[in-house]
């Protein structure tokens, strides 16, 4: 898109965007819910999913690396014994054989522990399903600081920056129950490997039941006009508890939730880019390679706007329980506020 | 027990002999790893040629057994014997090394028919093909999957991966063929990284195993044909080779694991290999 003409093309329309967001804002109200106190637990409603996609598809195999226990496969194996298999603690043969499924018509779901699933076989998620873009769904588990206990080696903070860089990935972030709910079957007919990063930690329920997960679709959770604040996974429960705050202090931020990070929906980027001029990126992931950096190479090339990066810094994070960590990376709704804020008022 | 006449054996000869000469053909248009093409060409012939269950008119047959060749840089072997059996035009082969070429130095099944996979990063072959055994077991299906490693490739974590799961799973419809021809980029496998004995360690792992020469038709035949050795068990098969078979000036020598011959060398090259074919075919009478 050109800069220009978008600028002006903004300026032009402000007073139908500004009649439009109130069309929108009666929109959302239908969209999200209002008592916003329900947790749903993403392993379960997984472990449902799945279940209702070996009953609808009897060609879905499901593959774990001793992993089937906490990873929301115990009712798709139960129900489907020959369907599913255990690889053992060997990740490069299980992709391996995942492709060996899929070429020969399987569409074979993955789930192991974010960096077993990932980064051990990695060579094979980029030669053997990405180059052959076969129709593979990854389970990341335990994503960002849901196990921090255990350490740097089981808390992965960069799996979306590598993955992202694979030509045919596709990669999903669910932001609610709601969401964990639809996105097996969203990513199965995606035909491409879909990678799909969950926590461990209930997921504070956002959308109403009849919310439609739509792959490449970004959803404008709260309308704003004076900042963007793009979040994924579970920083948009928090990054929108940080917008209503704003309101407080007299900022209206617009909250986008990005539930697939790859491809990006940059129309609704920009378009937010375009109505505020500033825009914050939240993420529980490296600031190096993802969410924000995705979000920037899109603004950079189309329409160049002041962004700040709210995620984890170039470290490998410390031992502690997961609020402690969210709340060490100043990623709680309350640190997010005040980020935003800083960064409102620097402008 | 299944027996090659000897006319049989004299047409797989020459017919592995015609494909040498066009993978020297080929190497007009570049280099080419023709150390283990030559080595596995004996084998890969006798597989199209008298084992497979295949149909070249339909290459997505779902009941052909698979051929994956996890040594992908062998794959000029794979290249002139499918060209060979009429998967496609023998004029493909002559797009060797050229832009957006159908026959890379690495093969990729989207554009070439017959390529069950591409492979090329070593290591990734077995658990595919593994992968590709479980449907058939799972839609009942009798295909087998057999399975090209080279001996330098077994060095590879992988590898023993599969290998172990392999027999976990008791794949008898698994069958693998490691052409072990002792040599590698660098050097002798012995040295590089020893992965001897290979025999006792397919066979420590769970499977039933057999050593044959990688060249005596006769051999590779009846143990290609007597797969599965045993039922609910997967079949290793360690195929001693020589290194750039047929061309006497190079084989067993390390140096022409990959090679780019000048175009004045080509010919030389050809007369060789095909007198090479000839003292082949005399020995048969």
């Amino acid at each position: 898109m050109d800069n220009l003409n978008l600028k002006k093309n903004n300026k032009n329309n402000k007073d139908n965007l500004n009649n439009e967001n109130k069309m929108v804002e009666n929109n959302l109200k239908n969209k999200i819910i209002e008592e916003n106190e329900i947790y749903d637990d993403a392993r379960k409603i997984l472990a449902d999913a799945l279940l209702d996609l070996g009953n609808k598809y009897n060609n879905v195999v499901y593959i774990s690396m001793d992993s089937s226990a906490g990873a929301s496969g115990t009712s798709f194996k139960q129900a489907f014994p020959q369907r599913h298999f255990e690889f053992g603690i060997a990740e490069q043969n299980a992709i391996g054989e995942a492709a060996g499924m899929a070429i020969s018509g399987k569409i074979p779901v993955i789930a192991a522990y974010v960096p077993f699933a990932t980064y051990r076989p990695f060579e094979q998620i980029r030669d053997d399903l990405c180059k052959t873009r076969l129709n593979v769904i990854i389970i990341g588990n335990n994503s960002g600081f849901s196990v921090s206990a255990l350490g740097p080696t089981h808390t992965v903070l960069e799996e979306v920056g590598i993955l992202r860089a694979l030509p045919n990935m596709t990669i999903i972030c669910p932001a609610d129950g709601v969401e964990y709910k639809q996105v097996l079957e969203v990513a199965l007919k995606v035909k491409s490997p879909t990678y799909i990063r969950v926590s461990r930690i209930k997921a504070k329920r956002i959308f109403k039941d009849e919310h439609k997960l739509v792959f490449g679709k970004a959803d404008v959770v709260k309308e704003g006009s004076d900042i963007s604040i793009v979040a994924t996974g579970t920083m948009v429960s928090r990054s929108l508890e940080a917008a209503f705050e704003l309101e407080k202090n007299g900022i209206s931020a617009e909250v986008i939730s990005m539930s697939t990070i790859k491809p990006l929906d940059e129309e609704a980027i920009i378009k937010s880019a375009g109505k505020t001029g500033k825009v914050v990126t939240v993420e529980e992931h490296s600031i190096y390679n993802g969410l924000g950096s995705a979000v920037a190479e899109v603004l950079v090339q189309n329409f160049p706007v002041k962004m700040k990066f709210i995620g984890v810094p170039d470290e490998y994070a410390p031992v502690g329980t997961y609020e402690e960590l969210i709340d060490y990376y100043s990623l709680t709704g309350q640190k997010i506020t005040s980020q935003v804020l800083d960064f409102y008022k620097s402008l | 027990m299944n027996k090659l006449t000897i006319d049989e054996i004299k047409l797989l000869t020459e017919k592995s002999y015609k494909c040498r000469k066009n993978i020297l053909k080929m190497m007009r248009f570049g280099e080419a790893h023709i150390g283990g093409a030559f080595s596995s060409l004996d084998i890969i012939t006798v597989l199209y040629n008298k084992v497979l269950r295949h149909d070249p008119k339909n290459p997505k047959w779902e009941d052909r057994d698979r051929f994956v060749l996890s040594a992908g840089h062998k794959c000029m072997a794979l290249y002139t014997t499918l060209a060979d059996q009429g998967y496609f035009e023998e004029e493909v082969l002559w797009t060797y090394n050229t832009f957006d070429t159908r026959v890379p130095m690495h093969p990729d099944e989207k554009v070439l028919p017959g390529i069950e996979f591409p492979t090329g990063s070593l290591g990734h072959g077995l658990p595919v093909g593994q992968g590709m055994a479980h449907v058939g077991k799972l839609d009942r299906k009798n295909y087998r999957v057999f399975v090209m490693l080279g001996d330098g490739e077994s060095a590879e974590g992988s590898v023993w991966e599969a290998v172990m799961s392999a027999s976990h799973f008791g794949l008898d419809n698994l069958i693998v063929i490691v052409d072990r021809n002792g040599l590698q980029v660098n050097g002798r496998t012995e040295q590089i990284m020893n992965s001897n004995p290979l025999e006792e360690k397919y066979k420590a792992f769970g499977w039933e195993t057999k050593t044959i020469n990688g060249h005596n038709f006769e051999e590779i035949y009846e143990t290609l044909s007597s797969v599965p050795f045993k039922a609910g068990k997967p079949s290793a098969i360690i195929a001693n080779t020589i290194k750039c078979k047929g061309l006497t000036f190079a084989e067993d020598k390390y140096e022409f694991h990959h090679w780019h011959f000048k175009t004045s060398e080509i010919d030389d090259a050809l007369n060789k290999v095909e007198e090479s074919c000839r003292e082949e075919l005399c020995k048969l009478g």
